[in-house]
């Protein structure tokens, strides 16, 4: 019991303490390879920790909703967080929600961000919500379906047990529908990161942003917040990623060694697929928010492949 | 011998790939990146065949991979990409069907072939995923040539069917007599020139290769 307790709080500790630093990881490769220096890979810390000393301005035809918006937001980041499986298979809370759980918690984060962008009036706020709903809307199904084509193959939706159970299998689990699952699934996460295809995180070009319009009127700790919500739900869509599709090395029971060397592995697969996603954001432009449609029902239909291949193969 | 092949695991993913690709090509807009991915596409074609021809030994199933990896992949991508920098057509292709819609309709023509196989029954489990992605293909391929305007796309549509076709006598046979392949693969060749200078003609008469404009008359 008390140990689950501590499992639970060092895995909060842990998500928060690396989601800054995976989004300057990516940051660092993605300077690499325009060859360029770019900032130190603790940056995202010190401008959290800038921000977090500043005053918010805030407007005053806001209702309680913009200032309520942040934190519900994060909340709901950090209850997926405890259910997503990072560093250890087995989690506590997994008896409280399955992956649906984790696709609604993210839908929540992402409701309130947009009634948000919408409560202070701004013309960019409200752009950016529509546009954000509108990827959401394609995102969202997309993300069910291939995560569903791996529960599966697996026999359950809850989290844990998928990453148990894949582990368990070891390379043999590696089969036609894992793989169409797991392009789908990258795509989404692209969307679902806000990278370079579907959405620039540098930019604060009015037109093309869409999180950043979102937040535009938040300051000081709100957006602190705010920009801790994104990288927290940044890193729990790298680790689901991870520890569904390969979570060979993660730690199937509570053990000091084998949580080392599971977070250590974590921190690999995590710095590897960020440095995939850098290729990504460089070898791409931003495309057209209308072209989107295009690039998410790719996604959409791979994970739908990705089922029919299952019963394909399983002969259903 | 075959249900070990086509059942393995390594068999399974480069047929899963094989789809990708397919849904690549239906996916982009441009004609290079197409002609990429007819490419990658018969790239795992051959590695399919290599597969087969080390699991069963047999001479002419290398022969034939390698064939398939020397012609598909390589020379008629290089002949593809030669006739649009000659004729020097613009780099979009055009659509009758849209993007998404393609896709979606791409998927149920997977779900269809796979039904249709499934309803044939003539080999329960054997191979029954090659089968339904060979049939797919073949619908995909019969697909692009549809609903994409220009004659290029026209021409990897029937290529891409050719794959599909490819696919299934490999998966069914176990590799045809190697006689057969090759006329095969010789047809295949002197189709794809035939249909580039075809091609050559068109964009010479009427100036474009949009096979729109063919219906329209010329006095």
């Amino acid at each position: 019991m008390i140990s689950q307790i501590i499992i639970s709080f060092f895995q909060i500790i842990i998500i928060l303490a690396l989601a800054p630093l995976l989004s300057g990881i990516i940051k660092k490769i993605k300077a690499f390879f325009q060859i360029r220096k770019g900032a130190s890979v603790f940056q995202p810390y010190y401008d959290i920790a800038k921000l977090l000393r500043k005053d918010s301005v805030v407007s005053e035809n806001v209702s309680w909703i913009f200032h309520a918006a942040p934190v519900i937001s994060f909340a709901a980041v950090l209850t997926a967080g405890l259910i997503v499986p990072v560093f250890i298979s087995d989690m506590p809370f997994s008896f409280a929600g399955d992956l649906i759980a984790v696709i609604y918690l993210f839908a929540l984060a992402r409701f309130f961000t947009a009634l948000a962008s919408l409560d202070a009036g701004s013309s960019f706020g409200g752009m950016g919500g529509s546009r954000e709903m509108f990827v959401a809307s394609m995102v969202e199904p997309a993300l069910m379906l291939s995560i569903f084509a791996v529960a599966l193959n697996v026999g359950s939706t809850n989290l844990s047990q998928i990453s148990q159970i894949v582990s368990a299998m070891g390379l043999s689990a590696i089969s036609p529908y894992h793989l169409l699952a797991f392009v789908a699934f990258f795509i989404i996460a692209i969307a679902e990161t806000g990278r370079i295809p579907v959405d620039n995180p540098a930019t604060h070009l009015e037109l093309t942003m869409i999180h950043e319009a979102m937040i535009l009127e938040y300051s000081g700790k709100q957006l602190a917040i705010v920009e801790l919500g994104a990288m927290v739900k940044q890193l729990l869509v790298f680790s689901l990623l991870a520890n569904i599709f390969f979570p060979w090395g993660i730690a199937n029971d509570v053990g000091f060694v084998n949580m080392a060397i599971a977070l250590i592995v974590f921190l690999i697969k995590i710095i590897v697929l960020g440095a995939l996603m850098a290729i990504v954001e460089t070898s791409t432009a931003k495309w057209r928010l209308f072209r989107l449609p295009d690039l998410l029902s790719v996604s959409l239909m791979l994970s739908f492949l990705s089922i029919v291949s299952f019963i394909i193969v399983k002969g259903g | 011998m075959e249900e070990v092949i086509f059942g393995s695991n390594i068999m399974q993913l480069f047929i899963a790939l094989i789809l990708v690709s397919t849904f690549m090509i239906l996916g982009s807009t441009r004609l290079y990146s197409c002609v990429r991915a007819f490419g990658i596409q018969s790239f795992l074609l051959a590695s399919v065949a290599g597969v087969v021809a080390l699991s069963t030994g047999k001479i002419d199933i290398y022969i034939v991979a390698i064939l398939t990896l020397a012609i598909k992949s390589i020379l008629i991508p290089y002949i593809f990409i030669y006739i649009i920098r000659e004729i020097k057509v613009k780099r979009e292709i055009a659509l009758y069907v849209g993007i998404s819609p393609s896709l979606i309709i791409g998927g149920i023509l997977v779900v269809i072939s796979y039904y249709l196989i499934r309803s044939i029954n003539v080999i329960t489990d054997l191979s029954s995923f090659a089968l339904s992605a060979s049939m797919s293909l073949v619908s995909i391929g019969l697909f692009i040539m549809i609903s994409r305007k220009k004659a290029i796309m026209q021409m990897l549509g029937i290529l891409i069917m050719e794959n599909g076709l490819f696919l299934g006598a490999i998966s069914l046979t176990n590799g045809m007599p190697l006689l057969v392949e090759l006329g095969i693969f010789f047809d295949v060749l002197i189709g794809v020139l035939i249909m580039g200078i075809l091609i050559f003609r068109i964009n010479k008469t009427f100036e474009t290769i949009d096979t729109d404009m063919l219906k329209n008359l010329i006095g």
